[in-house]
């Protein structure tokens, strides 16, 4: 007699199994329905294969795809360590690009100099941009994931000012963006800048300082249990105010590698929503910093393959429609990984328990 | 009749102005003085070899849904146009192209897809550029673009002509003599618009003034409701604009007052108030740059379509006095005929003469428009 | 005490279990289970912690399926696929942590997820459903009042009217008296005994065997998840049902006696509490005008009803709050400010709730157990947190705390509320140089862990450690303390030697020497 049980914990392996069904079925209900909607699936997949992971042009997409990505993934991630959202990712990541941008039109020097400088003003300006939420979080409570939202918006329309207004090409005479700024990231690949191996890099690196530091245990221990970590101790509010500054920090810096290495402008609409696809990608993660590589892979995957497909006259919110599906099939792989069946295992005692 | 601009060095200093800017502002490519690849303008042309029609695949980035009813359903007017007259050829399209890296990847997958040639009917800048750039086999077309390399062009209509044309139906038809314009965002071709309009009402009725509101929307039928009833309410009874819906036509038709709209035949939406349109027609010039294309003989350019070959104004409406009519398509005739009203001295709504007499500004000049004209107030 | 009702012959159990058996992987929860509650009667489980109590009334409410044996219900097999299948055949079940809504109000939490709730309703239709209700079973509530509001001992009325209210036959209540005040036990014994002579069941799970003395009539003993056997309680007595429990009979040990090579009670206090005051965030005095001397090597027991001031007095102890006024000296000096420092001064703290207090439930043993060391070395060095030294740690610990554990990343809500309480009491040991504070140590403890709960603190204050133990248990302060210091209303009415002390005369400290204090006095013994 077996039959199926929950179990309270669900091992890393199982999770993944589980995960990779979930994708599987989202493959094949998304083939489904673009068959039923008279398409050849065959030559659809083919062409997708082809132009994501299928080829270098694919794979150079995917890395650019997935450069903002990781970071504002770990960004999410930093503040879920914490018990906290930071949903201004999309802000930040336009106040990073603003910073950058300022350094690079307005300070002269050579790329070596300069490109540090920006990646420095766009943390900082990144940091700025959290810092109210973070401190209306630590002393007031208040809800950071309303703060951090809403300051999206302000970001948003700042940074169309700044292009449109007093930082506007005055060179060429356009008023929706700035210059064309003088130095950008080298290319390392094709079209690849040296930010999609940084981006790995700090994502290990956030990993290591997550899991290897005592910063990083503090911020585990206050994010799981706000009592243990009062008993304890610990202080509650630096962690906090810390945890988002990184957040912002690291949210800013895609914003710097997207303006120096892909854009080379400053101009409003250039987030691409990568500050909310963050979110996605921390939810993928679950709250594991290395997680956030497969979950950027992933993520990066899904807006190719929309690419692809709006050139094959699908609609772009079909691309939306494929990431709730994962989305949704995820959360049910995850919920199911903790279920196994179960076959008395009578006689064979290892140990007695509650 | 196109007029092509051969490539000179100069283009890439001549920066004329995007339209749908802040849809998400393509940036400009060119910048010559900074980018090397500016370069490429001063190298020959070389023309592209001939394909044949059933191996060839043209591409299509519009920037907003082609239903929009406005410069969307306009360009793929001109696309269907082109599936008639090449019945062999594959065409893609892609809608509501952002301007962001997503353009370039959009415009990459094109590539990576076959495509012969890509199009993309706004201003996508460097977006579209780069690619380009490592596509030399593919012809790309910019619409209100401004770089012109081996293998990538740019077009855009002369919008200001009709406009002039239906501004003196403006001059004609007001009895307050201020006119309101619904306009979108402080850019060039808006200058270039309300300027036209005012400039040929003024050149029939000189007491005429114009008075401007930016929406900062291309499709906002709320904001522009809004800005049309104050533009109303403050006297204004002819109302135009750039907007890519009829909600100020519809202010029109319940205030009782008249209305210019832009890009297609609106007059089912307000039949007694609708005046004319900017009418816009992209299929002659999509044929003739695809069977180019085809040919082998496309080369990249400048260009821009001229009155009655892309751009013109619409059939006037049920309520113009034939009077009105003659006297406006007059100066249609004129400009037909090469002239043009844009002749000196034109001041700037500070009084100080920006254009002397006896000077005419070309349509370059106009395509970079960033002033308004005397009695224009709200813009420039 | 009521008499049960009398049943005839004929009458069938309420509940039978014939041969129930339920694995884990690896692992017999319960093997060969047979047990009958029938009506009328009030049936007592007992069982160390880890005894497959649980488990077994997890299988009897439907939320695990039994691996073997039968389930009969009132002489037919039944088989519970689901919760909501038990709750329909009339077994109702109150779990020891609530499963109640806190933003809710009573009637909408009595009302939640019920078959008979109105489809379309409106507050006062809800409200007054829940009076009838609370009228008709006798456990008065407050159907307007936000569940979040009430105390422990309303929120669990508000637990069995539920359960109640789907027209239960067989209560099942897992540890009810362990938050309650003793006149919330008693009024509760009351309702039960009511519930009970109209012919209903119940089960009780507890640990007290006072209580199980008082209010069961039979008693089943659960060992190593088997039945060891049932008796009629008036054949028990308290010695045997421990004796029982454990398989062996228990020694009570003196603790008082100290070892030979003891540390001797210091001269100097270790923790001086001088006028000190707290005010809560209303303002409210909680602790009133407390002056106290703790000398390492002695035991001080803090004796008084519930939400008298311990929680102020064992937060002030350990750093966690800072008094409102008065001072605080440790070892003579000026006390560090914050918890973290009074822990590296040598205080360790085994607070009330364990789980969210003392622990991250979410979190694997390796991080809990690492808390009070990650920042000295081996595990901390500089930045650094070195998870392996975390690890070996974690071993340790678990090794002296006698817990076995498969593996160390496991959320540690996972354990068992005994072996989480012996892991914190060991992690707090190991730093408690000067002070351990433990509040309400032996809560949710079988008593051979109790037991052994009381040797630690017994050998620690052989080493010369002052040790402070909150309890609402008299028997335990005065079986293990030095002196006992008596709580009420946030004064500390008086400070007694231990030996000399009677139960009576601290009775009616905690009652504030005045009125109720004879009612207090008769609970507690």
């Amino acid at each position: 007699m077996s039959r199926f049980q929950r179990f309270p914990t669900a091992p890393a392996r199982r999770i993944l199994v589980c995960r990779a069904i979930a994708i599987l079925v989202s493959v094949i209900v998304v083939s489904l329905l673009l068959a039923m909607s008279g398409r050849n699936v065959g030559e659809l997949a083919h062409l997708v294969l082809t132009s994501t992971i299928g080829s270098r042009f694919g794979l150079e997409d995917l890395a650019l795809f997935m450069t903002p990505l990781l970071l504002t993934g770990g960004a999410v991630t930093v503040t879920r360590r914490m018990g906290l959202w930071n949903i201004g990712g999309e802000g930040q990541f336009y106040l990073g690009a603003a910073g950058a941008a300022g350094v690079g039109l307005f300070i002269h020097g050579p790329a070596i100099l300069i490109l540090p400088l920006m990646a420095l003003a766009a943390m900082l300006c990144g940091m700025i941009w959290i810092l109210l939420p973070a401190l209306a979080r630590a002393f007031a409570d208040v809800n950071e994931i309303i703060t951090t939202l809403l300051l999206n918006f302000v970001a948003g329309l700042l940074v169309y000012w700044l292009a449109t207004g007093p930082w506007r090409d005055r060179v060429t005479g356009a008023l929706a963006s700035t210059e064309r700024l003088p130095v950008s990231i080298p290319d390392l690949w094709g079209v690849v800048h040296w930010g999609f191996p940084l981006a790995l890099l700090i994502v290990g690196g956030l990993a290591a300082i997550m899991s290897s530091t005592r910063w990083g245990y503090e911020v585990r221990i206050s994010g799981a249990s706000a009592g243990m970590a009062r008993y304890a101790g610990m202080p509650v509010r630096v962690r906090i105010i810390s945890a988002m500054l990184l957040s912002g920090a690291l949210a800013a810096l895609a914003g710097m590698f997207e303006v120096a290495g892909t854009v080379h402008r400053l101009q409003g609409g250039m987030a691409d929503n990568f500050g909310y696809l963050g979110i996605v990608v921390a939810v993928l993660a679950r709250g594991s910093c290395l997680a956030v590589i497969p979950a950027a892979f992933l993520m990066a995957l899904i807006l190719d393959v929309g690419i692809v497909l709006q050139t094959q006259q699908v609609a772009a919110t079909v691309v939306l429609a494929i990431t709730g599906l994962v989305l949704l099939l995820v959360a049910i792989a995850d919920e199911c990984a903790h279920y196994r069946v179960v076959t008395p295992a009578t006689g064979r005692t290892v140990r007695k328990a509650s | 009749m196109t007029r092509t601009f051969p490539v000179l060095r100069k283009n890439a200093l001549l920066l004329p102005e995007r339209r749908r800017f802040l849809k998400g502002a393509g940036s400009l490519a060119a910048g010559g003085l900074l980018n090397p690849l500016a370069a490429h303008a001063a190298t020959p042309i070389l023309s592209l070899p001939p394909v044949k029609e059933e191996d060839a695949l043209v591409a299509f980035g519009h920037t907003g849904p082609i239903t929009d009813g406005g410069w969307d359903t306009a360009h793929d007017m001109g696309v269907q146009a082109v599936r008639k007259a090449f019945p062999r050829l594959r065409t893609v399209y892609v809608e509501s192209v952002p301007y962001s890296a997503d353009a370039t990847r959009i415009f990459r997958q094109f590539v990576a897809e076959g495509a012969n040639m890509v199009l993309g009917t706004s201003n996508y800048g460097d977006f579209i550029k780069d690619v380009a750039d490592r596509a030399p086999e593919v012809a790309f077309l910019e619409c209100d673009g401004t770089s012109v390399t081996r293998n990538l062009g740019w077009y855009y209509v002369t919008h200001w002509y009709p406009s002039y044309v239906i501004g003196i139906a403006a001059g004609l038809m007001t009895k307050t003599n201020r006119l309101g314009y619904v306009g979108t965002f402080p850019i060039p071709s808006v200058f270039a618009s309300a300027n036209a309009t005012l400039l040929g009402a003024q050149s029939v009725n000189p007491a005429c003034t114009m008075q401007a509101v930016s929406t900062n929307s291309w499709f906002d039928p709320q904001a522009a409701t809004q800005a049309a009833t104050a533009l109303a309410d403050s006297g204004c009874d002819f109302l135009c604009g750039i907007t890519d819906e009829p909600a100020y036509l519809r202010v029109a038709e319940s205030r009782g007052l008249k209305a210019a709209m832009w890009n297609l035949d609106m007059r089912r939406f307000g039949p007694n108030a609708y005046v004319s349109s900017v009418m816009l027609d992209f299929a002659p010039f999509y044929i003739e740059q695809v069977r180019a294309r085809l040919n082998g003989t496309w080369k990249a350019a400048g260009n821009f379509l001229t009155m009655a070959h892309g751009v013109d104004r619409d059939i006037w409406g049920q309520t113009v006095p034939e009077n009105v009519r003659t006297q406006a398509d007059a100066m249609r005739d004129r400009i037909l005929a090469g002239y043009s009203p844009f002749q000196g001295p034109i001041r700037d709504n500070n009084g100080a003469i920006r254009i002397p007499a006896g000077t005419t500004m070309n349509d370059m000049a106009i395509y970079q428009w960033d002033w308004g004209v005397q009695g224009m107030t709200g813009l420039g | 005490m009521a008499d049960p009702v009398k049943q005839g012959n004929g009458t069938p159990p309420v509940l039978q279990l014939l041969g129930v058996s339920k694995y884990f992987p690896g692992v017999i929860a319960n093997e060969d289970v047979n047990l009958d509650v029938r009506p009328g009667e009030i049936l007592g489980l007992l069982g160390e912690n880890g005894a497959g109590k649980s488990t077994l009334m997890n299988v009897v409410t439907g939320i695990y399926q039994a691996d073997a044996g039968e389930i009969i219900l009132d002489g037919y097999g039944a088989e519970f696929a689901t919760p909501q299948d038990a709750i329909r055949a009339g077994i109702g079940m109150v779990h020891q942590h609530f499963k109640l809504v806190p933003a809710f109000t009573v009637a909408e939490n009595i009302h939640l997820g019920w078959s008979e709730t109105p489809k379309r309703t409106s507050r006062a239709v809800l409200e007054a459903r829940t009076r009838e209700l609370s009228e008709r079973f006798g456990f008065p509530v407050d159907p307007a009042a936000r569940v979040e509001t009430l105390s422990a001992g309303e929120q669990q009325r508000v637990e069995i009217l539920r359960v109640l209210s789907r027209e239960a036959r067989l209560l099942i209540l897992d540890e009810p008296t362990a938050v309650l005040t003793p006149q919330e036990t008693r009024e509760l014994f009351t309702a039960l005994r009511a519930f009970r002579a109209k012919g209903n069941a119940v089960i009780i799970i507890s640990h007290k065997l006072d209580e199980v003395m008082e209010i069961t009539d039979r008693v089943t003993v659960l060992r190593a998840g088997r039945n060891v056997g049932t008796w009629a309680t008036a054949d028990c007595s308290p010695n045997m049902l421990a004796a029982t429990m454990v398989g062996h009979d228990i020694q009570r040990q003196d603790l008082h006696a100290r070892s030979g090579d003891a540390a001797p009670v210091s001269t100097a206090p270790v923790i001086s509490l001088r006028d000190v005051t707290v005010r809560n965030d209303q303002n409210v005095v909680t602790l009133s005008d407390v002056t106290l001397d703790i000398f390492g090597g002695e035991i001080f027991g803090v004796a008084g009803v519930a939400g008298n001031g311990q929680r102020e007095l064992t937060e002030i102890l350990t750093g966690l709050i800072t008094p409102s006024a008065g001072t605080i000296l440790l070892d003579g000096q000026a006390a560090p400010s914050g918890a973290a420092a009074f822990a590296k001064a040598g205080v360790g703290h085994i607070p009330q709730d364990r789980l969210n207090s003392a622990l991250a439930p979410s979190l694997g043993i390796t991080d809990n157990m690492a808390v009070r060391e990650y920042d000295r070395a081996p595990i901390g060095s500089g930045v650094l947190y070195r998870a392996t030294e975390a690890h070996a740690l974690a071993e340790t610990i678990a090794e002296v705390a006698d817990v076995t554990i498969p593996d160390f990343s496991m959320p540690v809500r996972n354990l068992s509320g005994g072996n989480q309480q012996r892991l914190v009491a060991r992690r707090e040991m190991r730093i408690a140089r000067r002070l351990l504070v433990a509040a309400y140590p032996s809560r949710g403890l079988d008593i051979g862990a109790i037991a052994s709960m009381h040797r630690y603190f017994a050998s620690l204050r052989d080493e010369g450690v002052a040790v402070v133990i909150v309890s609402e248990d008299l028997g335990e302060l005065l079986g293990l303390s030095d002196r006992i210091g008596v709580l009420c209303g946030g004064r500390m009415m008086a400070v007694l030697d231990s030996i000399t002390a009677d139960s009576e005369e601290i009775g009616l400290l905690m009652g504030g020497r005045t009125s109720g204090a004879s009612v207090q006095t008769e609970a507690l013994t």
